[in-house]
């Protein structure tokens, strides 16, 4: 990861007195790609729209190569959109779709300064749309109706268009969103490609963490118009910074806990080896503990016991719920423990991870509505809006 | 879902039966060879190429046309803005603003057409006053002090109604466009103008296309706008029809009406099927489901994008312009560049071969018009919408008018054919000194009856009013004809000024119409209810009857031996007409004997001109190798004996004037 490209300084944009986005500050670098991953409304695709031009945000600066580009309106920024629903031209082909933006005569400053239009020659239009074509695997498509296609080819259309002016940033706004779970794998590895093939910045918007996970380079956690944390796909699923990205961010146990000593944590009054430091003594703070890092041993054994409420098979492994003295906690395990029965828990210093307070604490972590929410999160017809919206209601 | 009974289903067929049957019915006497709407004669074109030789038809769909297309392409591209204007609003202000946009469209037309015309006249009145500041303090351009109704308010008129319809079928097509692809457009780098052609243009196009299409309609099928805001030397269309109806109904209506219905009936389907069609490809695009499309449409739109493809598409489009360009011009030319002469008259009153001669003579367009009472032609020309040059009123109309300062004095040197004029028809009462007038056509009133109706002759005027005549008797459709019969069979002048004899007489019509003797009043619906025999007894016009006995044998007229009224139609020319010399250049052709005796011929009313009345018969005899019935001729031009029982009209005073209007509505038939 190179230099850096793009800066937003003291951006804060707010629609009619209602604050989207609050203070943010953040860079991409060149050759990137970043993920913008947040509940709808937590200000994810304000972002983007301040970046592509077509919203000048209320204060702060955007920076391009270090020059201010606040008022450059969005037909003059090296920079293009693949937006969400694609926005195809729906009068033209696939090749016209693809040749639009290169059609456009541009103005560039001449030999003698002077600023002239000019019109890029047809031989080379043809060559690049060809070439685009050819690398979002479309080719043979060239004089197909936009309405022939299906959703996926739509979806390179729409990158092509973007990619053939050769911006130096790529902004996708929920660029799967539209698609069906197995088309959206496929292209979740085929962006990947595309971007490293290209060797340009791609800055993504999505809610869907998994899909943030597997493509990044970088992950950007917002809500409520506040970067949350910005990291690894690996930094943000280890060491969330607070109880919201835990829990936005793949499945997690969040339990109170007090903080003996650097590395002594203490959860429903016993102690754990953790490697987590640097708090004060006694210091109360949330502790996050992921479900695959729980090992289910007798209850004789257990650091902790419990009783199970419910399994639910999953392939791989069991999901069970286990009651801890009215807290309940999502376990990923391969043993089969049958409801009811009582067991015990160890978990190992490197599952436990040990957060800071936030205005978030308390209100994520707790499965005691599990099976409510996993039927939701399965039923293929609500999925990511309605996991979306959800997340944003309780808040 | 309960199935439909057969009650349900004899229903809806009702129902449509209802809607259609007047319509095929009007379609299929279109085709009848006969004369009546009624009675089927055999099959026959024959109307249709009455119809393409009917000048009047001719004209007027001209008018409609060049109309039609101007405010329909001027109203698509001021609605389409506007449309978009309408969009880019918070939603604040866009709803009420459309439904502003809908106001006109539900709005009474009569309201719309009158609010315009006063508009349009208030404007003119104000206008004189601010050309004639204009020209006097720069004389480069020379702004006319004089407007008047015509084609250009029409076309302004039908712009104002058209916009909403645009805007009705923009707007959707805005709301369903992708919002992001003006963003899309210029993210790839456009700006918002050519974002606006590139894209918005060709996603909205379906819409402009359809209320385009749904304008132009609007504007042909327009009747009442139009009749308010034409003036008088403009007619539509649908004005034609309107003033063949009030005739005698041939089948020239039906033809033009189905001409009428078919264009509409074929401009709605095209765009039913493209509304549905694009339906169809909206919801597909919104599922996101491939549409397989036609592999020979697939194949042409890749032709399209071909150089020679993309050439052919450049120039069917220039073509089309072109051709929309020069549809314009022609019409326009055909329309407007011809000098005029602007004639009202009397409904079926002229051969209108007359007319086409004058023309071919003189190249002076004859605009035709025609209304169908004297009072009416008053009341027209008071309102100050009309713009004729030469009208043709009663003798009392024309006293009034002189009276009124109305008429412009002739110049007789350009009217030779004054010289031909009968003796016994110049200086009459109404013009003295004959300084206004050159008569048309003089007859008398008398009565009309069906001889299979009536038991015996009839000779006094005592049977309009008599019992066993009950529901059969038409009342004529003028205060001035009904109440001065009822004065003239009380043995009063037709001209009293006196109240209580006019009083007396209205107790007559009024007695009368209450014991039930009348069937109804009419003017020019005679025709129909005569020839037809649905009436037994009306009053009417010598001339007229004539006509009537063309197409019933039956009938019979009579000047009642209390006598009756005896009147002039004499052209006069109006102040400040604006075609003057072609004025007396169309008067001196009418006065003309050769024309006299057509006009004689064909509308059978009595000639003025000297050498006609006289040549009459034997023209007669020439044209048609039979000899005139002399009772015929001597209807039309009625004997000496005969005028002398018959008085004209004089104008009457003011306080008369009035007492005839209310007692006329007091009787309120």
């Amino acid at each position: 990861m190179s230099k850096e490209l793009i800066r937003l300084k003291d951006v804060t944009m707010t629609f009619d007195g209602e604050t989207v986005l609050k203070d943010i500050n953040i860079y991409f670098n060149d050759k990137e790609f970043l993920t913008l991953l947040g509940p709808s409304g937590c200000g994810k695709t304000t972002m983007l729209r301040i970046i592509g031009g077509f919203q000048t945000p209320t204060s702060g600066d955007v920076l391009f190569d270090g020059v201010r580009i606040n008022d450059v309106p969005p037909h003059l920024r090296q920079v293009n959109t693949v937006f969400q629903k694609y926005a195809l031209f729906p009068h033209l082909n696939v090749y016209d779709n693809v040749a639009f933006g290169l059609r456009i005569p541009r103005e560039t400053e001449g030999p003698d300064g002077k600023k002239q239009k000019v019109k890029l020659p047809k031989d080379e239009i043809d060559q690049r749309v060809r070439e685009m074509l050819e690398v979002v695997s479309l080719k043979g498509f060239e004089h197909r109706s936009i309405a022939s296609l299906s959703g996926g080819q739509q979806q390179r259309v729409a990158i092509a268009r973007a990619l053939v002016n050769r911006p130096k940033v790529l902004l996708l706004d929920e660029p799967l969103g539209a698609l069906d779970m197995r088309l959206r794998k496929d292209m979740q590895q085929e962006l990947k490609r595309i971007q490293q093939q290209m060797g340009i910045t791609f800055i993504n918007v999505t809610h869907d963490q998994e899909e943030a996970l597997a493509m990044s380079d970088t992950v950007v956690v917002m809500n409520e118009g506040v970067i949350q944390q910005i990291g690894t796909p690996e930094d943000i699923y280890n060491e969330p910074k607070n109880a919201f990205v835990a829990d936005f961010i793949g499945e997690s146990n969040i339990v109170d806990g007090i903080m003996r000593a650097d590395g002594v944590v203490e959860i429903f009054n016993r102690r754990f080896a953790c490697l987590d430091g640097g708090f004060e003594k006694d210091e109360p703070v949330d502790v996050v503990i992921r479900p695959e890092d729980v090992d289910i041993v007798s209850e004789a054994e257990g650091q902790l016991r419990g009783v199970v409420t419910s399994v639910t098979f999953k392939g791989v492994h069991y999901d069970t719920i286990v009651d801890f003295y009215g807290f309940k906690w999502l376990i990923e395990t391969t043993d089969y423990c049958p409801v009811d029965s009582r067991i015990g828990i160890k978990i190992d210093p490197d599952g436990i991870h040990v957060m800071k307070k936030s205005k978030y604490s308390g209100m994520f972590g707790d499965y005691s509505s599990y099976s409510e929410e996993y039927d939701e999160i399965n039923d293929p017809t609500l999925i990511d809006d309605d996991e979306a919206e959800g997340t944003a209601d309780e808040e | 879902m309960k199935k439909n009974g057969f009650g349900g289903r004899s229903l809806i067929g009702l129902c449509f039966l209802f809607l259609y049957l007047p319509i095929f019915l009007l379609i299929f006497f279109s085709f009848n060879a006969g004369e009546s709407s009624a009675v089927w004669r055999g099959f026959s074109l024959r109307w249709y190429g009455e119809l393409f030789q009917n000048r009047l038809v001719i004209e007027s769909l001209a008018t409609t046309l060049l109309v039609s297309l101007l405010a329909t392409a001027i109203a698509t591209v001021a609605g389409t803005f506007a449309a978009i204007g309408i969009y880019s609003l918070t939603k604040k202000w866009r709803d009420p603003i459309l439904v502003v946009n809908d106001i006109p469209m539900m709005n009474a037309d009569i309201v719309t057409g009158v609010s315009l015309c006063l508009f349009f006249v208030a404007f003119f009145n104000g206008w004189g006053g601010i050309a004639r500041w204009l020209n006097s303090w720069q004389s480069l351009i020379e702004f006319p002090t004089r407007m008047t109704l015509g084609l250009t308010t029409l076309i302004i008129a039908h712009v104002s109604f058209d916009i909403p319809y645009v805007i009705l079928n923009v707007s959707p097509r805005l709301r369903q466009m992708d919002k992001n692809l003006v963003d899309a457009a210029q993210d790839l780098g456009c700006t918002w103008m050519q974002a606006f052609f590139k894209v918005i243009l060709p996603e909205i196009k379906p819409g402009i296309v359809s209320g385009a299409l749904i304008a132009f309609t609007m504007s042909v099928d327009d009747f009442v706008i139009s009749y308010f805001t034409a003036g008088s030397a403009t007619q539509t269309l649908a004005m034609t029809i309107y003033g063949m109806t009030k005739k005698r109904v041939t089948p020239v209506v039906n033809a033009v009406s189905t001409l009428m219905f078919l264009a509409v009936l074929i401009v709605l389907i095209i765009n039913n099927l493209r509304s549905a069609k694009q339906e169809k490809l909206n919801a597909k695009r919104a599922s996101f489901e491939p549409v397989r499309e036609n592999p020979r449409v697939e194949r042409f739109k890749a032709w399209l994008t071909t150089p020679r493809g993309k050439l052919t598409k450049r120039l069917t489009a220039l073509c089309t312009c072109v051709v929309f360009v020069g549809t314009v011009v022609f019409l326009t030319a055909f329309t407007t560049s011809r000098p005029v002469v602007n004639v009202c008259s009397w409904g079926e009153y002229i051969d209108e071969d007359l007319i086409d001669e004058f023309e071919a003579e003189t190249g002076i367009r004859v605009n035709y018009q025609t209304t169908d009472s004297n009072e009416t032609l008053y009341s027209l020309l008071k309102s100050g919408g009309a713009d004729y040059d030469v009208v043709v009123p009663s003798d009392y109309m024309i006293s009034q008018l002189i009276e009124e300062g109305m008429l412009e004095e002739l110049d007789y040197s350009q009217i030779p054919n004054f010289e031909k004029i009968d003796p016994r028809f110049r200086n009459l009462p109404y013009d003295p000194e004959n300084k206004y007038t050159v008569p048309y056509t003089w007859g008398t009133v008398g009565i009309i009856y069906n001889s299979t109706m009536v038991d015996g002759e009839i000779t006094s005027w005592s049977s309009l009013y008599d019992e066993a005549n009950a529901g059969q008797v038409l009342l004529i459709g003028n205060s001035r004809d009904a109440f001065g019969i009822a004065l003239k069979y009380l043995g009063y002048s037709v001209n009293t000024t006196n109240e209580d004899e006019i009083r007396a007489a209205y107790e007559l019509v009024a007695d009368a119409n209450e014991r039930g003797i009348f069937q109804g009043k009419v003017m020019d619906e005679v025709f129909q209810a005569m020839e037809g025999g649905n009436a037994a007894i009306a009053t009417y016009y010598a001339g007229d009857y004539l006509s009537m006995l063309e197409n019933n044998e039956d009938l019979k007229f009579v000047v009642p031996d209390e006598g009756s009224n005896w009147f002039v139609d004499a052209m006069c020319v109006l102040k400040e007409a604006p075609n003057y010399d072609n004025a007396m250049k169309w008067i001196n052709f009418i006065a003309s004997t050769d024309a006299n005796l057509r006009n004689m011929d064909f509308i059978w009313y009595a000639s003025p001109n000297s050498e006609a009345l006289e040549k009459y018969p034997a023209w007669y005899e020439e044209q048609y190798g039979e000899e005139l019935d002399p009772e015929i001729y001597e209807i039309m031009a009625a004997p000496q004996e005969v005028l002398d029982r018959c008085e004209m009209y004089t104008v009457l005073p003011r306080a008369t004037r009035t007492l005839y209007n209310n007692l006329w509505i007091q009787l309120g038939i």
